[in-house]
């Protein structure tokens, strides 16, 4: 086995997992909280990458351009949230859930009003030189990526784990119910945890895009690769999930690399259901894998 | 009731089919006739996806994915190998629903909306598969397709193409309206409604869904096979992602609670998609039709079909409205149990049931057994456990250990169904009616495991379907008759007054023809009159030769009615005989009252 040449497989497929990750972390929070699905989790990293490509092709420094990006994205899901999940508190999951779709489906449609069909380039924060690592040779903006997404992931357990409004979001995702029993404000809960969900997957369509360029349809395919990582951790578990994220990122690239371009996206989706199937399963006959669940 | 929806569904029918037999008649040109072919073929795939999504609360996102199958295996059957398209249509149907029940029926065990995202990869997959494979002739596609026929019947001309577009759209339809009034379409509702309270009645939820994801795959396929020969080509784009979000936001403008809902929410999108097309808005759609889903979703759930119905029954009056409600019970309503197990036996044997939730031991190695023919009391405390044990033999839970002897057979693995269709029907404490339908079809539900009419026998109206029905419907009106309520057969259950939605309950479980009915604190939120009648009810239900198990807290009830009394304190058994053994037992006492014997509780106990 060539090392080189995994690793020139390996490392950019952590790049984009760190994107996925970002997503299966908003999925597993902002369902938790609100108990709703968020189809549109992916949107926000499309957003993020092409407002701030728009502003920096119209001349704004990188800096301001990332920052209102950010920004574009947390009004955007709290937007989201005021408009269309908070009037509909009461209605069966699986229609709160359609409305999400259609806020996505939304979402791309302006952006391709707005910014085209093109896609956009943004260039690398600290240019487009490049690094080599392990024999593989990278963007140096994967750095960038890598340590976004390290800061952000920490910032957030840390949230998780020492803040009142964290420890908060935790007793949400053990029981909704008893959380707001215990007297936590699920609804400013909920609008917090859609905007930082937002900024967070905005800013990871910013610091990805000097790689691999912003376009309005980008959307479906980060959410559904991100979905995936939350799936596999039951959409509860966090660390899991960001995981989860990272690994879709790795199996997606190997496979890009070692057996067809073309087939990547087929066998992403293809372990997703394969996964799914096996959970579900489908090896053992007759209805004994229930018996487990029925108490859920 | 039976003459006004007769009615509903004559105009329903009129309203549609009039219209679209004209309307290639007035509008004769190439053009407005292809659009209508369009509509129509987004017609017949909506019908299934109604069902799956409006009516079994399913979700999914890849839908267009069987539009794809059906396409792709209609124009390489007719164009390749010369098959006859109709063949080839149903050819493609059959590969539809093979995949759907394969990949349908583990993921729909999994809880969260799965389905939603993996019908979505399953939708990009086959758009991987058809651009990289040279058989399905890459990203140019297969063209040449030739025109559609059926069995040699050559529809060459777009007219006729467009007739039989919409009969075999008009079929769906059919079926979709076959399934809606049957066992499967209660099924359903009751599965959306409560699905504790479907498994109550012996509803296989899991089973349901998956035949709906089946039934509505099959029918995509077949629109996507219509849309292949109209196009004459079929290439990896037509059936994209952005067509699984116009069936998805069409099926929801037409309305999800309506079979007609997706017909008609088809034939809008499809002319609204026309007119953003001559309005040169094409960037626009995607815009719209999400901003559309949204909006509907929120504002008007029910579509356009819902809105029509409204105006139904504001032209024709409700129906439905509760006649004057007679409580007088009828004892002879229902005839005794026909094959009663033998009496005297052990109906029902726990040994050893043990569950805890953490460290907390809600139930500890529990062991009593239900006499044939007995009414037997399970009491305790606040927190004894009772509802856990209740849970854990009624499937709900599963045991941590020990086992549950049915008739002698081990029932502990069984699911809340399986249950159900073994002979043991339930209420429940917390009220768990299917408001999404009527009294008399509450009631009928609980005929479900005595039903035997399958998804194809139903789909197509065997004879047998609506000898069925009407026989369901007798013994439904019977149990309304015995647990004494009478006149509000038409009404939602949640109109009703507390205590006669509780006689719903009972005659749900009644209709089931159980061996054994498990009664949750039937004298909950019933007050002394209500009570009186509902131990008397009990007492009838026993002299029909169904054994009861019920978990009570009120004393005078359980000591009127019950043969004997199981104790429960802090999970553990303390107590179990006769009743006026049980009623003299210090450690009861001592449970119920704290150790001092002379306070007023004490008397409510002792006294009954």
């Amino acid at each position: 086995m060539d090392f080189a040449v995994f690793f020139q497989l390996f490392l950019p497929g952590l790049t984009t997992g760190c994107v996925y990750a970002l997503v299966a972390l908003g999925f597993v929070l902002t369902a938790n909280v609100s108990g709703v699905v968020n189809f549109a989790q992916g949107e926000f990293v499309m957003l993020g990458g092409v407002v701030a490509a728009a502003l920096v092709a119209g001349g704004m420094p990188m800096l301001p351009a990332i920052v209102i990006a950010t920004i574009v994205g947390a009004i955007v899901a709290a937007t989201q949230e005021r408009l269309t999940l908070a009037p509909v508190r009461d209605t069966p999951h699986f229609i709160r859930i359609t409305i999400t779709l259609g806020v996505a489906v939304v979402l791309r449609g302006i952006a391709l009003i707005l910014f085209g069909k093109d896609p956009l380039f943004l260039p690398g924060f600290t240019g487009e030189g490049t690094i080599s690592l392990f024999g593989a040779v990278l963007p140096i903006q994967s750095l960038w990526v890598w340590a976004a997404t390290a800061a952000l992931l920490a910032a957030t357990f840390w949230f998780l784990k020492f803040t009142d409004v964290g420890r908060a979001v935790r007793a949400c995702s053990i029981n909704l119910r008893a959380a707001r029993l215990m007297g936590i404000d699920a609804e400013r809960l909920t609008l917090l945890v859609f905007s930082l969900a937002g900024a967070a997957g905005a800013l990871a369509g910013v610091v990805i895009t000097p790689i691999v360029l912003a376009t309005w349809d980008a959307g479906v395919s980060y959410g559904l690769k991100g979905f995936i990582g939350a799936i596999l951790g039951g959409m509860r578990n966090p660390v899991i999930a960001v995981l989860g994220g990272l690994g879709i990122g790795v199996v997606e690239s190997l496979a890009a690399g070692y057996v067809s371009s073309g087939y990547k996206d087929a066998i992403v989706y293809g372990v997703l259901i394969a996964y799914l199937l096996v959970r579900g399963g489908v090896f053992l006959f007759g209805r004994a894998a229930l018996v487990g669940n029925a108490g859920e | 009731m039976t003459d006004r929806s007769r009615l509903k569904r004559t105009l329903a029918l009129a309203a549609f089919a009039i219209p679209v037999i004209i309307y290639p008649l007035v509008y004769s040109g190439s053009y407005p006739v292809g659009v209508g072919i369009i509509a129509g073929a987004m017609a017949a795939g909506t019908v299934g996806f109604v069902l799956l999504i409006g009516y079994a609360h399913q979700l999914a996102f890849g839908q267009a994915g069987f539009l794809m199958v059906g396409g792709y295996v209609n124009a390489i059957l007719s164009t390749h190998y010369h098959i006859d398209p109709f063949v080839a249509l149903l050819a493609g149907v059959v590969l539809s629903m093979a995949i759907a029940w394969v990949i349908g029926w583990p993921i729909m065990k999994l809880r969260g909306f799965v389905l939603a995202m993996a019908s979505l990869a399953m939708q990009f997959i086959f758009i991987v598969l058809a651009v990289e494979s040279d058989f399905a002739g890459g990203a140019l596609g297969t063209q040449g397709v030739p025109k559609f026929s059926i069995f040699g019947i050559s529809f060459a001309n777009d007219t006729a193409f467009y007739y039989a577009v919409w009969a075999i759209a008009f079929v769906c339809v059919a079926i979709g309206l076959n399934i809606d009034r049957s066992r499967i379409g209660r099924a359903l509702k009751a599965i959306a409604a409560s699905e504790m309270a479907a498994g109550s009645v012996g509803i296989d939820a899991i089973k349901y869904k998956v035949q709906m994801f089946v039934v509505s795959a099959g029918m995509a396929s077949a629109a996507g096979s219509l849309g292949a020969h109209y196009l004459r080509a079929m290439d990896p784009n037509v059936y994209g992602f952005a067509y699984s979000l116009n069936l998805l936001t069409g099926v929801i403008i037409g309305g999800l609670t309506s079979v007609w809902g997706g017909a008609l929410g088809a034939t809008v999108i499809t002319g609204l998609r026309e007119l953003l097309r001559s309005l040169a808005l094409p960037l626009w759609e995607s815009v719209i039709m999400g901003a559309l889903t949204v909006i509907v979703l929120i504002a008007f759930p029910a579509g356009l079909a819902g809105a029509l119905s409204a105006l139904f029954d504001r032209v024709v009056g409700r129906g439905g409205r509760a006649g004057t409600i007679s409580l007088a019970p009828d004892s002879t309503a229902l005839a005794p149990a026909q094959n009663p197990p033998p009496a005297d036996g052990v109906l029902l044997d726990v040994r050893g049931a043990s569950r805890a939730f953490g460290s907390l031991r809600a139930v500890a190695d529990v062991s009593f057994t239900v006499a044939t023919g007995s009414i037997t009391a399970l009491i305790g405390p606040n927190g004894a456990g009772k509802t856990t044990l209740f849970n854990l033999i009624g499937g709900y839970q599963p045991l941590d250990a020990g086992s549950v002897l049915f008739r002698g057979e081990p029932i502990e693995t069984l699911l809340p169904d399986e249950i159900a269709v073994g002979g043991i029907g339930r209420t429940f404490q917390n009220l768990q009616l299917f408001d999404n339908m009527t009294v008399l079809e509450n009631v009928m539900c609980g005929r479900h495991r005595l039903m035997t009419a399958g998804l194809p026998s139903i789909s197509a109206r065997l004879p047998k379907v609506p000898r069925e029905e009407a026989e369901a419907q007798r013994a439904a009106h019977a149990a309304l008759a015995f647990v004494g309520l009478r006149g509000a057969e038409d009404v939602r259950p949640s109109v009703l007054p507390f205590g006669h939605q509780r006689l719903v309950e009972v005659a749900r479980a009644l209709a089931l023809e159980p061996t054994l009915l498990l009664m949750d604190e039937p004298a909950s939120g019933l007050n002394d009159t209500e009570t009186e009648r509902l131990a008397e009810l009990i007492l009838r239900i026993c002299a029909l030769g169904i054994t009861i198990l019920l978990v009570e807290h009120d004393m005078r009830l359980v000591m009127g009615l019950a043969d004997s009394v199981v104790v429960m304190h802090h999970g553990i058994k303390i107590a179990d005989g006769p009743t006026d053994q049980v009623r003299a037992d210090p450690q009861v006492i001592a449970a119920y009252l704290g150790h001092d014997p002379h306070t007023e509780a004490h008397e409510r106990v002792a006294g009954a």
